[in-house]
This record gives C-alpha cells, structure tokens and sequence, in this order.
C-alpha cells in the first residue's frame, strides 16, 4: 500500500527522529573517521614507502585522491538529496542539500589545492586547462553556484527547489570527470584503481590510501550530518519564534 | 629541489579543512542547542 | 516553478554551450604523428608522448637545457628546450611540450611538462623488475602490477 510505505518513510525521516538517532551515531560517526584519519596519515608519511620516481612526493597522494573521490562522491549524495527533496518534498532533504554544498565545496576545494601542490614539483607546473582539470574545476563552480542559488530566494521552497534542478543537471558531470582522462589526452594519469582489473599501486603504498579515503569518507559523513542536525534545530527554532509572535500579537488584538 | 615544503602545506591544508568544518559545526550545534532550550523553558514558564 | 524551470533550462544550456565551446580545447595535447601528418603552420601546440632512449643531450655549460626526441612508437620529433626540466624527465617517461615546430622539422620548446604514469611503486620493485630483466623503464609502461611480487619471491638466494 502505498499511503502505508509513505508514512513508513516518514517515521524515520521525520526530524525528530532525525535528531534522536544522529545524536547517537555523531559521536561514532567523529571519532572513528578522526582515528582513521589520523593513523592512516601517519602510516603514510613515516612508515610507507617512496616511489621510485618522486620519492616522498608520492605522499601528497593520501591526501589528494580521499578528497578527489569526495569531491565526486559528495556532489552525488548532493543531487540524492536534491532527487528525493524535489520528488517528494521532504523538508530532511531540503536541509541536507543545503548543507551539503558548501561541505563538498571545500572538500574539492582541498583537492584542487593539494593537487597543485603535487602537479608543481612532479608535474613542473601548478595548473594546466587539461579536460580532468578543467572537469573538477566546473564541479567547483557547480557547488558555489548551488551554495548561492539555493539561499537566493525570500521563499525557502523556492530556493530548495531551484538548487535540486541545479544539482541534478550538473549530474552531468561526474561521468566527464570520472571518464575525462580516458577520453581525451591529458596530463593528468588515468586512475590507478578501477572497478576492473588490479590496481597498478604498489599494496605497500595502497592500504594507507584505503584507510586514508575511508577516513575522510567518515569525516564527510560526520559532518554534513552534524550540519543538518543543527539545521533541523535552527529550523525549529525559527518556528518556535514565530508561533509565539503570532500567538503575542493575537494576544495584543484580543486586549 | 628541496620537496618538504609542497608535503607540508599539503598537509595543513588536506587535515585542517576538516578541522575547521568540524569546529565550525560544533559552535553551530551548541548554539541552537542553547537557544532551543531557552525557548522552551521561557514557553514553559509562559502563560500556564 | 515556471521561473525554477526556466533558470534550470538557462543554466542547463549555458553548461552545454560551455561544453561545446570548449570540445576544441579537450584535447590537451598532439601525438608526433599527428605533428608529422599535418602541414606546417607555425602555430604554437602542446606535444605529447614518451622521450626516446637514447636521444637526450642535456646542454653543458651556462644555460640549462636539452635536445631530445619525442615519440609514439610510429613518428619521433626532435625538440630543442631552454629551461629547467621537471624532476621526472628522463628517457622513456611521458612527456606535454609546449612550443612552435620550426620549418626545419625541429620543435622548439617553451615548456617541459612530465606527465606521470598510473603507476607507483616503491623503489624496491621498480629495481627488482629491472634487473630481473622484466621492464626498462626508458622503453615504456611497466609490466601488470599483478607480476610486480613476483621477482621478490623467485629472487635467488644472495
């Protein structure tokens, strides 16, 4: 029945529930995510090896290839939110989008950084308009142009619903990044680890990279669901305010 | 060509951004937090 | 929701126009054949393929910089450089130079970019895949990573 499944979903999308059970997961949700992290990074930089050719600059890879995935991966949990806002106008989905965006926008951000700082010394250059590049650097821009779009309007619901169509057109994308250095010439390699076939990473420099993007991931995680707790919260406080304004006023009219 | 500094910087910039994020939204947190409470403890005491 | 589609459409027209105009641009750099096929023109272009064993003659004295051959297996161009190499240049790595062909058939360069292979691998493998003879990385790609633990196991004693 489909009045049934709806309200199913709803019970557990429902904010209050929302907050009860966040608060439960946040704190596994940080620590486990700081802790991988940190001894994934560690593992990296003293106990991993040098590659052949860059010798230690191989280690700006742990820190580059999580925040490239996320960059991606995030966009993709963004456009999620934005389906499920727009289709069945969930209010948990509205907040999660926005809050979404400006998380995965310095998550790319980072990427973009650190792979400047690994293209200088290996490459011989920081930037160039290759089509990877220039493919992560709109999905950037996608982000700002949702962070922006989304807060533009006086009606919120407009706004959700502006910035789901933004973010499920630029979809698009994340094909053009994932396939860019198959597709065309570029400067950037083409990835080391595919759904098919072994990875071309030697296993001693692979599994901090694992730990590291697993981490990261964690991180990402934790902190967007952090961000819509606040902002379910934010929103009810809003709402509380409102409710007592209007009673206050009906209050002044009765006397 | 001395490597040390690109590592380094790269690494500020890759641990700090989360750092950040997840400071910035703990502040957020408590705040709403204690605006919430003082909301409904002034609703409490309000007409009843 | 009609001014939402119309701003979707917009921006959704806007990305495939952006994307259109920039086709042209996508392909970051020629191959040597591609260079050798065409016609001269005396228009600046990126380069692209693997440096030829065998071919480099870094410039001794004042002013740093090489002569080198790029290749792609069927056509290898001749490149003259001044300038600092990037630390990854060397024979048999892949190579993104920037310059004029000259009607000599000689390209001149204003920028050495190395491009990186999807390959890493500690020092350790690369010098046992070597000298078991399996790989010499002035020729090319190394082997499937899948062979790479296979020298550290048959190593012979001492």
């Amino acid at each position: 029945m489909p009045a049934r499944s709806g309200r199913t979903l709803h019970r557990f999308a429902n904010p209050g529930q929302f907050l009860r059970l966040s608060g439960v997961v946040l704190p596994w949700l940080f620590w486990a995510g700081g802790l991988l992290t940190a001894g994934s990074l560690l593992w990296g930089v003293f106990m991993a090896p040098g590659d052949w050719q860059q010798g230690d600059m191989v280690k700006i890879m742990y820190v580059h290839v999580p925040f490239a995935w996320l960059a991606s991966a995030g966009y993709f949990s963004l456009a999620m939110a934005s389906f499920v806002s727009l289709v069945w106008r969930h209010p948990l989905a509205d907040l999660a989008a926005a809050e979404i965006g400006p998380v995965g926008a310095c998550f790319t951000a980072v990427c973009l950084a650190t792979g400047s700082l690994w293209g200088k010394p290996t490459w011989g250059t920081w930037w160039v308009w290759d089509a990877r590049l220039t493919s992560v650097f709109i999905l950037f821009l996608l982000y700002l142009g949702h962070i922006a779009l989304i807060r533009a309007f006086d009606d919120p619901t407009r706004g959700y619903r502006a910035g789901a169509i933004l973010a499920l057109v630029g979809v698009i994308n994340l094909p053009i990044i994932k396939f860019s250095v198959d597709w065309w010439n570029t400067l950037h390699q083409p990835a080391s680890i595919g759904l098919t076939g072994a990875p071309t990473i030697a296993a001693s420099l692979l599994w901090p990279l694992l730990f590291s993007a697993i981490g990261f991931t964690l991180l990402f995680a934790a902190i967007v669901v952090a961000r819509t707790r606040a902002a379910v919260m934010e929103r009810r406080i809003r709402s509380l305010l409102m409710a007592r304004a209007t009673s206050a006023s009906g209050e002044e009219v009765a006397a | 060509m001395n490597h040390l500094p690109y590592i380094f910087v790269a690494y500020i910039v890759a641990v700090g951004v989360p750092l950040f994020l997840s400071a910035e939204v703990l502040f957020r947190t408590r705040s709403a937090r204690r605006r919430l409470l003082s909301i409904d403890t002034r609703r409490g005491r309000g007409p009843a | 929701m009609l001014v939402v589609l119309v701003c979707g459409i917009g921006l959704g027209s806007a990305a495939a126009l952006t994307l259109s105009a920039f086709s042209d641009n996508l392909v970051f750099f020629v191959s040597p054949s591609d260079l050798v096929k065409s016609a001269f023109n005396g228009r600046q272009v990126r380069l692209g393929g693997l440096v030829e064993a065998g071919t480099v003659e870094k410039s001794s004295g004042g002013q740093a910089g090489a002569r080198f051959k790029v290749t792609d297996g069927s056509a290898s161009v001749p490149v003259t450089f001044k300038g600092i190499l990037p630390d990854l240049f060397r024979e048999g790595q892949g190579v993104v130079v920037l310059g004029v062909e000259q009607n000599d058939g000689v390209f001149r360069a204003s920028e050495v970019l190395a491009k990186h292979d999807e390959a890493y691998m500690p020092k350790e493998v690369a010098e046992a895949l070597k000298k078991s003879g399996r790989w010499n990385p002035a020729s090319g790609p190394p082997p499937p990573a899948s062979t790479w633990n296979q020298p550290a196991t048959e190593k012979p004693p001492g």
